[in-house]
């Protein structure tokens, strides 16, 4: 018994820092040198490809640096933060991305959560139709964009042929305000409705089925079946979902440079793609780090707010 | 016992881990901070340095065109004549990240192209932040410089930019021309005609008569999308038609001198008298839907980039004919019609030669564009469909007899304008391009559009002293 003890121990490191070395092994490399050499690469490699890069954005922001005008980088200290703060261009870029973040992922939850429930109730070809399903998803999204972008061609697109021939008028889906918007946002849901509505299948068929059976016998109707069991048990699962498809809809830039280019004017261009133009266009290196070390922080305050909700919600 | 024990972990390799790291990140910072430079564009020796014997690959960096794929089969073949150890290599990317694929590369001082070819008003930025090789020593030894029309040779390579029309001589030179290239009024000599509109009134009147009688065709097709400097080019061609100017160079005056009253009109016909004629949709067209629309029989009037229009004549790509022949009796190619001005957009490319390039292949790059630049070879890359820029080669018949839009070309030479060539070009056509996209797309009225166009630029031109938010 007394020998079990240290295996059962919370701390590993403890027990094998006790274990003399193997014979053979040199004594200066021990256990600690090893741990450190193995974790070392990926360290390495995590500090060069994500620390510094960010560690350097951050001193960035505080300077006027452009990467193209070269010369030293001068201190402006808050100044690039203020700009962008007060800038009416970034209120309207901001204002697009929440439209945009709001519209996209309502609509990919509702629709990802009701393909889910109607896919959980088939016996028969659930993983056929879950594969069948799930191909959007695994497409790049440049190539989605650019057959999207053929099918919404007002001339010669697949979309406006269908109307025609139902009788209906062409739509200028890409090239006016009201319908460019709309069509980003329904190209993001065709994509990303299958995420959604995987992780809504994983909760559903984790609810145990005695609760249903329970109802069953207590003559529970479906819609009160979906309202006291599915929803809350679910629930938790599917706003998880929609905090990963929320952070990626708020980035997003691919779909709206092959879509739209943010046309018409600046109508759809979020904030990751005015980052891109500040940083690129005129190569403002300084404001543009500023710029993304604020969405970085809208994103970590945002998520933050929403993980103690979900807390909260798991305690209740 | 566990306390004191973690504490020991850390200390033997932890501190120096730390230490390692924070050295490591002083390191990468020093030499990220490193390599800047003083912003004056290296000089390129007057005479070409001796020549490497060893096999070599001269790259170079253009957009996905029709021309770049011309260009590399020409100098592969043309090139290697005189200098068999060397294999050209022309690099392209989508015109929309044709601006950022060099000048990121200009940025990280380390260039995987040895001659970029910038559009003229590149050439300002390449210069301020010496990316690219002074030359004017090299031309004035080795260029004959009287062989050219003095504004071709100043637009693709004079920094400070060239007053209209002019060289200055003494100005410094930076590249040579590549590719000539302006905008071809396309038209359907079997809707309206042989005789092409002379002014742009009368244009608008025929295309509107074209479109009435014609249910299905559109009378007008141009470039109005918001990437590159599509919509842009469209407006500031009105724009000078009309009478208008882009800015006032000496005093860097933007505003109050666009939106005049010439610039108020040239948007408001271009808004509300030419895109009425146009496609519905189309508000998003550049080169690539213009020439569909022309090859599909959609419209009876357009303008496109003489360089990218040789596909209109094949019959794979046209539905108006089965062969050359036959759809050259529905198209013809003409001259911009005049109004109050008769000026055309100055388009096309010059070469140049990375700074960053290694010194074997700064070597070749100049003895390659002497090459280029020679008579001989002009004409033969006006004949493998290029379009030379110097005058002998404009008006052989060579170049005449190769393309029917390409006399075009020759007598548009005089008339040309072109944009602002300065550092801050990128942002300005920005500003540009997506205002008058948002006026052709009904986004803004005509004259906000303009106005905003006005107010902005300027504020980009005013804020080269501004300390942060630069480029917002």
């Amino acid at each position: 018994m007394s020998d079990l003890v240290p295996l059962t121990t919370d701390h590993p490191g403890q027990v094998a820092s006790a274990t003399p070395p193997a014979p053979g092994r040199s004594r200066r490399l021990s256990d600690r040198w090893l741990a450190v050499g193995f974790i070392s690469p990926a360290l390495l490699l995590l500090l060069a490809m994500s620390v510094f890069p960010l560690l350097w954005a951050l001193y960035l922001s505080f300077t006027d640096y452009s990467a193209t005008r070269g010369g030293p980088a001068q201190f402006v200290w808050f100044e690039n933060y203020t700009a962008i703060l007060t800038s009416a261009q970034v209120h309207l870029r901001a204002l697009t991305t929440l439209i945009y973040v709001v519209g996209a992922v309502t609509l990919q939850t509702v629709l990802g959560f009701a393909i889910a429930y109607l896919i959980s109730r088939r016996t028969h070809g659930r993983g056929l139709l879950t594969t069948l399903f799930l191909v959007p998803m695994m497409l790049s999204p440049v190539v989605v964009g650019l057959f999207w972008r053929f099918m919404l061609d007002a001339q010669f697109g697949v979309i406006n042929s269908m109307l025609g021939s139902l009788g209906l008028g062409q739509v200028e889906w890409l090239t006016r305000q009201q319908t460019a918007l709309i069509s980003l946002i329904v190209v993001d849901t065709w994509q990303w409705t299958p995420f959604i509505m995987l992780i809504a299948l994983a909760g559903l068929t984790a609810v145990p089925k005695y609760l249903y059976e329970a109802a069953s016998i207590d003559r529970a109707s479906e819609w009160f079946r979906f309202r006291t069991i599915t929803l809350p048990l679910v629930w938790p699962l599917l706003l998880i979902a929609v905090l990963f498809r929320a952070i990626e809809a708020f980035r997003l830039f691919d779909l709206v440079y092959i879509l739209t280019s943010g046309g018409p004017g600046v109508s759809t261009e979020t904030l990751s793609f005015h980052v891109y133009k500040v940083a690129f266009l005129g190569f403002n290196t300084g404001t543009a780090s500023a710029y993304g070390i604020l969405m970085v922080l809208v994103v970590i305050v945002l998520t933050q707010l929403y993980l103690r909700y979900l807390n909260k919600l798991k305690e209740d | 016992m566990r306390y004191p024990q973690r504490r020991g972990r850390l200390s033997v390799p932890g501190r120096k881990v730390r230490l390692a790291t924070a050295a490591m990140l002083v390191a990468t910072a020093v030499a990220a901070c490193g390599g800047g430079q003083d912003g004056s564009a290296p000089k390129a020796p007057a005479t070409i340095p001796e020549l490497t014997k060893d096999p070599l690959t001269l790259s170079f960096i253009w957009f996905d065109w029709p021309p770049a794929h011309a260009l590399e089969a020409f100098a592969n073949a043309e090139y290697t004549k005189q200098r068999p150890n060397v294999t050209i290599k022309v690099n392209t990317v989508p015109n929309a990240n044709w601006h950022d694929a060099m000048f990121t590369q200009f940025a990280a001082h380390k260039t995987d192209f040895d001659i970029p070819i910038l559009d003229s008003q590149h050439i300002g930025e390449a210069v301020t932040n010496g990316n690219i090789l002074d030359i004017t020593d090299f031309v004035k030894k080795n260029i004959d410089v009287k062989a050219y029309n003095p504004y071709l040779l100043a637009a693709y390579g004079q920094f400070p930019q060239a007053e209209t029309g002019k060289r200055d001589e003494n100005a410094s030179l930076y590249g040579l021309p590549l590719l000539g290239d302006t905008w071809t009024m396309i038209y359907r000599k079997d809707l309206i005609g042989d005789k092409p509109p002379q002014t742009w009134d009368e244009m608008i009147s025929v295309a509107e008569k074209c479109q009435a009688d014609n249910p299905g065709v559109s009378g007008l097709a141009f470039h109005q999308a918001n990437g590159s400097d599509a919509a842009a080019v469209t407006y500031n061609t009105v724009n000078g038609v009309y009478g208008g100017n882009l800015w006032d160079s000496k005093k860097r005056k933007i505003e109050g001198v666009l939106n005049d009253a010439a610039g108020q009109q040239a948007m408001d016909v271009l808004v509300n008298k030419m895109k009425p004629l146009t496609a519905k949709g189309s508000g998003n067209w550049f080169i690539d839907e213009v020439n569909a629309a022309v090859a599909q029989g959609k419209a009876c009037i357009a303008f496109n980039w003489i360089a990218a229009s040789g596909g209109l004549l094949d019959p794979k790509q046209s539905t108006l004919g089965a062969t050359r022949e036959q759809i050259l009796e529905k198209l013809g190619f003409a001259t911009l019609p005049s109004q109050k001005t008769n000026l055309v957009p100055l388009g096309g490319m010059g070469m140049h030669v990375s700074a960053y390039s290694p010194e074997a292949k700064q070597a070749e790059a100049l003895n390659f564009m002497k090459w280029f630049e020679q008579a001989d070879i002009q004409k033969k890359w006006a004949a493998a469909g290029g379009v030379p820029s110097r005058t002998d080669a404009l008006e052989s018949p060579e170049f005449l007899n190769a393309q029917p839009f390409n006399q075009v070309y020759t007598d548009s030479v005089p008339r040309m304008r072109d944009m602002w060539n300065v550092p801050e070009y990128a942002r300005l056509v920005d500003i540009e391009n997506t205002n008058v996209n948002a006026a052709l797309n009904g986004a803004k009225t005509p004259k906000d559009a303009l106005d905003d166009i006005a107010k902005e630029q300027q504020a980009v031109l005013n804020a080269s002293n501004r300390k942060g938010g630069g480029g917002l």
